[in-house]
């Protein structure tokens, strides 16, 4: 046990702290690739527990990762340099809820779908909604920005936050809301991947449940048609709740799996939700069907009832999970483009994946411009591996060189910390340093994580601690 | 570049020994940097129209104006987004996105002289942000000019981003003292089909009952108001004293319809009796006056902005009210949607020293209220923020980072920082 897990563990008591390596096993990964343990794991109980943690880590130079349900793509939530992992297990209840002003204030392990299944009853919801929102958390989503398909017209997590209680770099707990004066801290925070502080209570913004929602289906002949229908159903001003596009290997994987009714022999289908009063959904399916035909749609239909859409949702929301009938291993790529480069991008997609010799799958937020190229490959072959890895940086260059970026959900996390100077200046960089910098002046926040190596004066500091 | 001009940018009785007009981000950043090793004192100035919203600076040199950081940076209206540059006035811009049946609604006073930058930079977030969102949430990517001469960039061109720290969020209410906006990106909205603006006067006793009725419905307005006669654009008002409820409705034809049915026989059953309805152009001529009226100041007047719940708007503003010191009357807008209050305190000649004593006890009755328009006379007596964010000390070690010298805006933050 490392000197730094023992003083934990003598301060808070070993419900609370783990040090058994069997017990940490869990806590070294996420849904990335990466493995490696901490030194000790906490599982607080309020945010008390949280800072005594954080005072005593900043003395012993102890990185800290914070941990939703570990579904992140990007290492987030990996301890690439050990130290501790707070998991917030047992954070997880419903703290308010004020139907009335729309809001709640959550403990952030509390699952997403949880928040919305639980006030459902009183007519509202929490619109954020990752395809992992029933394993997911809302501190998790805080963390990475997380969106999901309906955010196409709600927004994404950012704008569903409206305030956070966080322990800083000194062990202290503070408070932030949209509505105080000065720098909109808030906003900062949410998803800085765990690197500012850790967010221990949030006040989120509901919404109303719409009075009538729809979900249809239209099939089309490629992902290319699909993609046009969709740049032009934005490009008319039509924005419904979601416009979701997977392709044929996509949607033959998820029907072999859930059978929820997407038509076998597209070669692309496009989910569509509207939602609102009776007549406007009415009116909106109307427009957006005559969109789609004009672009190649081949067929249109819409769910009949709940449990229809509910079907059709559950075997979107399970589509990565699908894959695992038709290939060893995926790597899901996140990135965005501005909607009318969706045609473009696909075209190029296609394009890399006969180029790097890697089938690839797409299922993605088209009506957002975000991207979710799903490479599909075999981990015991080393060509493989390398190849993955050359298309998926091919793949972001393209999105850059259209306007796009990065991540436009997941987060940058471990993986894509070195591509993140494609996109940002040293001068951008250099700013958000200086932020870093504020926030946790130890470096002792998620290290190693979203920015490149050396780009951050922090984390420099960090490293110096640990080693002396 | 630098014009030796007085009179511009001056802030009440305060006037900067020079105006510098950049022309690009880069000359921005370049001023800044020659400004802060010269030791100078820099404002960063928009249209100018919420400088009431920060105190008075300390030190005042120079006046870097946005004017001329107005182009539009990249518009194609099919992709529903927009870089513009920060000085861009908020006019500008909504006459370049209704070409496209395309609106911002940032709902800020003044549009002809409102900035995008300042604006964001003020932290102004207006009556419609119950359903379209704060301006905050539609920025997707922001550049601002720093004090050490770099353009730091964040966000970028698309609607979903997790690229790097959200720097755009840094500069909204941070009134120039972190660096100069620039160039913001927003996403942008599709123009609704129809607009009714419905104005209903009501006898101040049913109150409670049009609070209760006005919104809340199935079909909700994006925007709801209880005015005071005072408050009210005259030509709008029915000039008999009565407070006024206004509601905007936007949609389809269908769903506009439908609210305004419902709204009309929900406010009769509440005792409110004639409701006029103005249609489209003219309901949002008469909602940017309504708007433009937050900022209306006068003589001898002081307006504060205090942020709430919805549920207790109506209620925090009657209060407001009911606590005008001798000499003195308070106005008030109830914001049913949002929960913000503004309440203008407007005293009688003479009875200036009973005012830091008035805006305590207003503050007290409303909680943590912010001034965004008054008499420049007491500027100097009121402070801007009143009371302290919990996260002040966070925000003090930003500005010492941004701004290591102090040479953006010394004096317009809390506590005259």
């Amino acid at each position: 046990m490392s000197p730094f897990a023992a003083r934990l563990l003598a301060a808070l008591g070993p419900d609370v702290v783990r040090t058994d390596p069997e017990d940490l096993r869990v806590f070294g990964f996420d849904a990335f690739t990466e493995n490696t343990l901490p030194d000790a794991a906490l599982i607080p109980r309020d945010a008390r527990e949280v800072a005594i943690a954080v005072r005593i880590a900043a003395e012993c130079g102890a990185p800290i990762v914070p941990r939703g349900a570990g579904t992140g793509l990007c290492g987030g939530a990996v301890p690439a340099r050990g130290g501790l992992v707070i998991s917030f297990v047992r954070m997880n209840r419903i703290l308010e809820l004020d139907v009335r002003n729309r809001r709640a204030r959550v403990q952030p392990g509390l699952i997403n779908l949880e928040l919305s299944k639980a006030v459902a009853g009183y007519g509202v919801f929490y619109a954020p909604d990752p395809s992992s929102q029933k394993i997911s958390t809302i501190g998790g989503n805080v963390g990475t920005n997380a969106g999901g398909p309906h955010c196409l017209s709600y927004g994404t997590t950012t704008n569903h936050v409206l305030g956070v209680s966080y322990v800083d770099g000194e062990g202290e707990v503070r408070r932030t809301s949209v509505d105080d004066p000065g720098y909109d801290l808030t906003g900062v925070l949410v998803g800085s991947e765990g690197t500012l502080g850790v967010v221990t209570e949030i006040d989120v913004r509901l919404l109303r449940l719409p009075e009538a929602v729809r979900v249809c289906v239209a099939a089309f002949g490629d992902v290319e048609s699909a993609s046009e229908a969709v740049s032009a159903i934005i490009g008319a001003g039509i924005v419904p709740t979601a416009l979701e596009i997977m392709d044929a290997t996509i949607t033959h994987a998820v029907e072999a799996h859930y059978h929820a009714g997407y038509p076998h022999d597209a070669g692309a289908v496009l989910l569509v939700e509207i939602a609102g009063m009776p007549d406007d959904v009415a009116a909106g399916e109307a427009a957006i069907s005559a969109i789609a035909r004009q672009h190649g749609a081949l067929s249109w239909r819409a769910a009949r009832d709940a449990a229809e859409r509910d079907a059709l949702w559950a075997a979107r929301k399970g589509a990565a999970g699908a894959i695992g009938r038709i290939a060893p291993n995926y790597y899901i790529q996140d990135a965005c483009v501005p909607r009318t480069r969706l045609p473009d991008v696909m075209h190029a997609i296609d394009a890399i994946s006969r180029e790097y010799r890697l089938p690839v799958g797409n299922v993605f937020h088209a009506g957002d411009g975000n991207l979710h190229p799903l490479l599909m490959y075999d981990r015991r072959i080393p060509r493989d591996v390398d190849a993955v890895h050359d298309a998926g940086i091919a793949i972001l260059r393209t999105c850059i060189e259209m306007g796009g970026t990065i991540s436009g959900e997941h987060g940058i996390g471990f993986e894509k910390r070195e591509t993140l100077g494609l996109v940002f200046s040293p001068d951008d960089l250099a700013a958000m340093g200086r932020v870093r910098n504020v926030f946790d002046r130890r470096g002792t926040f998620n290290p190693d994580k979203i920015f490149p190596t050396g780009a951050i004066c922090g984390e420099v500091t960090a490293a110096t601690a640990l080693s002396a | 570049m630098i014009a030796k001009r007085r009179g511009t940018g001056g802030l009440a009785d305060r006037e900067p020994a020079r105006l510098a007009e950049p022309s690009d981000a880069r000359e921005a950043a370049a001023l800044l940097r020659a400004a802060a090793d010269a030791g100078d004192a820099v404002v960063v100035q928009g249209g100018g129209t919420l400088q009431a919203a920060a105190n008075l600076p300390t030190r005042y040199d120079l006046a870097l104006a946005t004017r001329r950081l107005d182009a539009v940076h990249a518009y194609d209206p099919r992709d529903l987004t927009i870089g513009a540059g920060a000085g861009m006035t908020l006019d500008a811009l909504a006459r370049t996105l209704a070409e496209h049946d395309q609106f911002i609604p940032f709902d800020a006073p003044l549009v002809a002289r409102a900035t995008i930058g300042g604006t964001l930079a003020a932290g102004w977030a207006g009556p419609r942000r119950a359903t379209y969102g704060r301006p905050r949430d539609l920025v997707i990517g922001a550049s601002a000019a720093l004090v050490d001469g770099t353009v730091a960039s964040s966000g970028g061109m698309v609607v979903k981003n997790v690229t790097g720290y959200d720097l755009g969020k840094l500069y909204v209410g941070s009134h120039g003292t972190l660096g100069a906006l620039v160039r913001v990106n927003l996403k942008v909205l599709t123009a609704p089909a129809a607009r009714r603006l419905a104005l209903a006067p009501f006898e101040p006793e049913v109150r409670e009952r049009v609070v209760a009725h006005a919104y809340g419905r199935a079909v909700e307005p994006v925007a709801a108001l209880l005015i005071d006669a005072a408050l009210a654009p005259r030509h709008l008002a029915d000039g008999d004293g009565r407070p006024l409820l206004v509601a905007l409705f936007e949609g389809s034809e269908a769903l506009v319809d439908r609210a305004l049915r419902e709204f009309r026989s929900a406010l009769g059953a509440a005792g409110v009796a004639e409701t006029r309805v103005l249609d489209d152009r003219i309901a949002a001529e008469a909602f940017q006056t309504i708007v433009d009226g937050y900022l209306a100041s006068r003589e001898r007047s002081v307006t504060l902005l205090a942020r709430g719940l919805p549920s207790e708007a109506s209620a925090r503003a009657e209060l407001a009210r009911s606590i005008a010191p001798e000499g003195s009357t308070i106005d008030t807008i109830a914001d049913l949607a949002t929960g913000d209050v503004i309440a203008r305190l407007s005293w009688r000649p003479h009875h200036e020293a009973a005012l830091p004593a008035a805006v305590a006890a207003l503050r007290g009755a409303l909680g943590r209220a912010h001034r965004i328009a008054g008499d420049p006379q007491a500027w100097a007596v009121i402070d801007a923020w009143g009371e302290t964010p919990a996260a002040l000390a966070t925000m003090l070690a930003l500005k010492a980072q941004f701004d290591p010298r102090s040479t953006l805006a010394p004096g317009r933050f809390f506590d005259g920082r």
